[in-house]
């Protein structure tokens, strides 16, 4: 499986710090509301803990959004539309896990329709702990996100391309085949990585 | 062979799961010719985790601690649901102390289930302002439960045998200075949204459930009683304090969306009108009575069917005992079951498209209900 | 305590339903154990002589020593105020038939075909019976008593292993409270 060694795929030229460090104040975060998790975003969003001094703006397109937030467990149905909506989504994105559903299974750890691990299916940046995490908790996640971008350390998306092979695997044998049209050799060139 | 006029105009739009427009994770695909709905189907599962399986591989008392995730923003009726088929089955009586304690809880949920369900009708219109209002507003609501039971969304506080500890101390007053606070911010709603007349425009005649339907159709809760049919389980199959307290039940007769609004806002009035007796007459005394060792608690054969009045309208569980150390089945009924599925399929024929995001937030389906 | 009122409804029911056995569990619960060919009239006359109106929900119950499902129907009235369970008992096979009471009642379409998507069971004369959850299920009916999720889940999803080195790691860092 193909990793990002420090100074190979995180080499930045100076415009790409300078968009970087334009591009952190104002990520657009996909409004999809996955799994019980979401109860928790409302609160956040509006006037009590306000995330929108950062410049995190809920937004229903994902041609248009950054961050995709998976809040909580994902069934199998829904993961072949999560899928559908990532690949729709212009890089460079991030992909944060919300809760302790995402990383092990949490509380439905012996269900026959939910997925176990998000890191088998989707490349994920950053992991927020709780059950369920509060808006505190998810305004500090969002904080560290930023510092990052920032520094140059949050460029998982790129390992969807190099890796495609391995996360497709994982996804048909769970939910079988989709097709979705997603050139990847074309987007390998334009954003170069090698 | 050619087509009519009409039927090349026929095409199919997906209200999917990833749309502002519906609440939660569900999706409704629609037949339209034109700007008019003429079928309407829902399509449901994007959240099924096999709730009534993992119940049945878990003792009496880990269950309690899963399942009060069935439904999202109401979660209280499911502890409660849960813990009275126990102690019906098993002859396990509650003390006064704990009823009183648990009836609070109940009706505190439900003004915050109704807060919420406010902003997101307000929403669906267009004025973003209210949700700002209502979910801060809601926000006291969780502080006061994050104060009781240690969790603002989930509370793992009704147990079976009673409740887990006592009311901390100076709460009573605590509750009491929310309970006017949100009193006071009433009229200002009403005077943003619910008497604006640019709702009174957009939501009156849309949406219409005749009483005849409401009945045949299976509508339970607000959905019912705004269409003119005065029942409800907290009068009609009485639990818990309710017995004790006296309060009143809100109706309205047109039975279009503005209706089930304004008894949405009426039953916050009477819950709180609840709170406040609860708080003057709660009896002093113990708050559980205790069970038997957890790990081999066995309850003798046995069903039970239990219902409880939550903030979405019916909600109950059929509940097997065989004598063992887990339960043998648990069969969950939700609320929105019907409002999600047939109602609404139903209520959107014949409709315009813009006003199809407003009549699914009037029902308040809540789809983790549906899809369990 | 003297249930007068619920009494006095299994009198009603006992003077055309001659054999069946009815019990009064407590206040406004009423359970009869009926044979399952006589259902559908049951229900007939539940809505149309009795005055009872709602159907609150139907119930499977999977028997599997005795070899049998159950089916419960739980009926509820606005005026009368008793809740009457009726039920009944099937074969246990691998897809049993039943008769839909969905031409009485609207809302045992979605009830009836919950319970054949999650047990097997296959009721004849209601047309709407596709999937509605589990669209991309494979298997046999999930609520059987003889699959185990536990097996299934960890041999289909897997589990992820204790690593000790990713631990010693983040040992090393130390807590992220000091950095921020």
């Amino acid at each position: 499986m193909g990793d990002l060694k420090k100074g190979k795929l995180t080499h930045r030229t100076v415009w790409e710090k300078i968009a970087d460090k334009l591009r952190k104040r104002s990520l657009w975060m996909l409004h999809y509301c996955t799994g019980c998790g979401a109860v928790e975003l409302p609160p956040t969003m509006t006037s009590r803990f306000d995330m929108e001094r950062f410049g995190i703006v809920p937004y229903v397109t994902p041609r248009q959004a950054d961050i995709l937030l998976v809040t909580g467990y994902l069934s199998v149905k829904t993961l072949k539309r999560l899928i559908l909506v990532y690949e729709q989504m212009q890089s460079p994105k991030w992909v944060i896990g919300f809760g302790s559903c995402t990383i092990n299974g949490g509380m439905y750890w012996n269900s026959y329709a939910t997925i176990k691990q998000l890191d088998n299916y989707l490349p994920v940046d950053l992991y927020i702990a709780g059950c369920m995490p509060r808006p505190e908790a998810i305004i500090r996640g969002f904080n560290r996100l930023i510092e990052d971008i920032d520094n140059g350390s949050a460029q998982n998306w790129k390992k969807y391309y190099l890796n495609y092979e391995f996360y497709k695997k994982n996804q048909e044998y769970v939910f079988g085949e989709v097709n979705t049209n997603l050139d990847i050799k074309s987007d390998i060139k334009r954003f170069k990585i090698k | 062979m050619t087509r009519t006029n009409d039927e090349v105009r026929d095409y199919n739009l997906f209200i999917g799961p990833n749309h502002p427009g519906i609440s939660g994770n569900y999706s409704v695909i629609l037949k339209l010719r034109g700007d008019k709905i003429i079928e309407a189907k829902a399509e449901g599962g994007f959240l099924h985790r096999g709730f009534e399986k993992l119940m049945e591989e878990r003792l009496y008392l880990q269950n309690v601690a899963i399942v009060c995730r069935i439904c999202v923003p109401d979660p209280d009726p499911n502890e409660e649901n849960y813990s009275r088929a126990i102690e019906e089955i098993a002859g396990i009586e509650v003390p006064i102390r704990a009823k009183y304690i648990r009836s609070m809880i109940l009706e505190l949920s439900r003004i915050a289930s109704h807060l919420l369900a406010f902003g997101s009708h307000a929403g669906s219109i267009g004025l973003y302002t209210l949700p700002n209002w209502t979910i801060s507003d809601r926000d006291r609501i969780l502080e006061l439960f994050e104060e009781l039971t240690g969790g603002r969304v989930y509370h793992i506080f009704i147990i079976p045998g009673g409740v887990r500890r006592d009311l901390p101390k100076g709460f009573k007053r605590r509750v009491l200075e929310v309970v006017n606070y949100l009193e006071s911010r009433l009229p200002e709603y009403d005077d943003l949204f619910i008497n604006s007349k640019l709702t009174v425009k957009r939501a009156k005649g849309i949406g219409i459930l005749s009483k005849e339907n409401a009945i045949k159709w299976g509508a339970t809760g607000p959905n019912l009683r705004a269409s003119g049919v005065k029942a409800d389980i907290r009068k009609d199959d009485p639990y818990e304090a309710y017995p004790y307290l006296d309060f009143d039940i809100p109706t309205q007769v047109e039975g279009d969306a503005y209706a089930r609004l304004l008894v949405r806002r009426a039953e916050i009035e009477e819950s709180i009108k609840i709170i406040r007796q609860i708080i003057e007459n709660i009896p002093e005394g113990p708050v559980w009575n205790k069970t038997p060792n957890p790990l081999k608690w066995r309850i003798p054969k046995g069903d039970a069917y239990v219902r409880t009045e939550s903030s979405k309208g019916e909600f109950a569980y059929y509940f097997v005992s065989d004598g063992g150390v887990r339960p043998y089945r648990v069969h969950v009924r939700g609320a929105s079951v019907t409002h999600g599925v047939h109602i609404l399929e139903n209520l959107l024929v014949n409709e315009r498209i813009e006003d199809a995001s407003q009549i699914i937030f009037s029902l308040d389906a809540c789809p983790p209900e549906i899809d369990r | 305590m003297d249930y007068e009122r619920e009494n006095e409804f299994i009198k009603d029911i006992k003077s055309v339903f001659k054999e069946v056995v009815c019990t009064v569990k407590r206040e406004r619960r009423i359970e009869i154990e009926l044979p399952s060919e006589r259902l559908f009239e049951f229900a007939t006359r539940m809505q149309k002589n009795w005055d009872y109106p709602h159907l609150s929900a139907i119930s499977c119950v999977d028997w599997i020593k005795e070899n049998q499902f159950e089916l419960v129907y739980h009926f509820w009235s606005y005026n009368k105020k008793i809740l009457v369970s009726a039920k009944i008992r099937i074969p246990r096979e691998d897809e049993p038939h039943f008769e839909s009471i969905s031409s009485l009642w609207q809302p045992a379409k979605f009830f009836e075909r919950d319970i054949h998507e999650m047990f097997g069971v296959v009721f004849d004369g209601n047309d709407d019976l596709e999937k509605f959850i589990l669209t991309e299920w494979k298997g046999s009916p999930p609520m059987r008593k003889d699959f185990i999720t536990r097996k299934y889940s960890i041999e289909f999803y897997g589990e992820r292993k204790y690593n000790p080195e990713w631990m010693k790691e983040l040992k090393k860092l130390g807590d992220s409270n000091d950095k921020n």
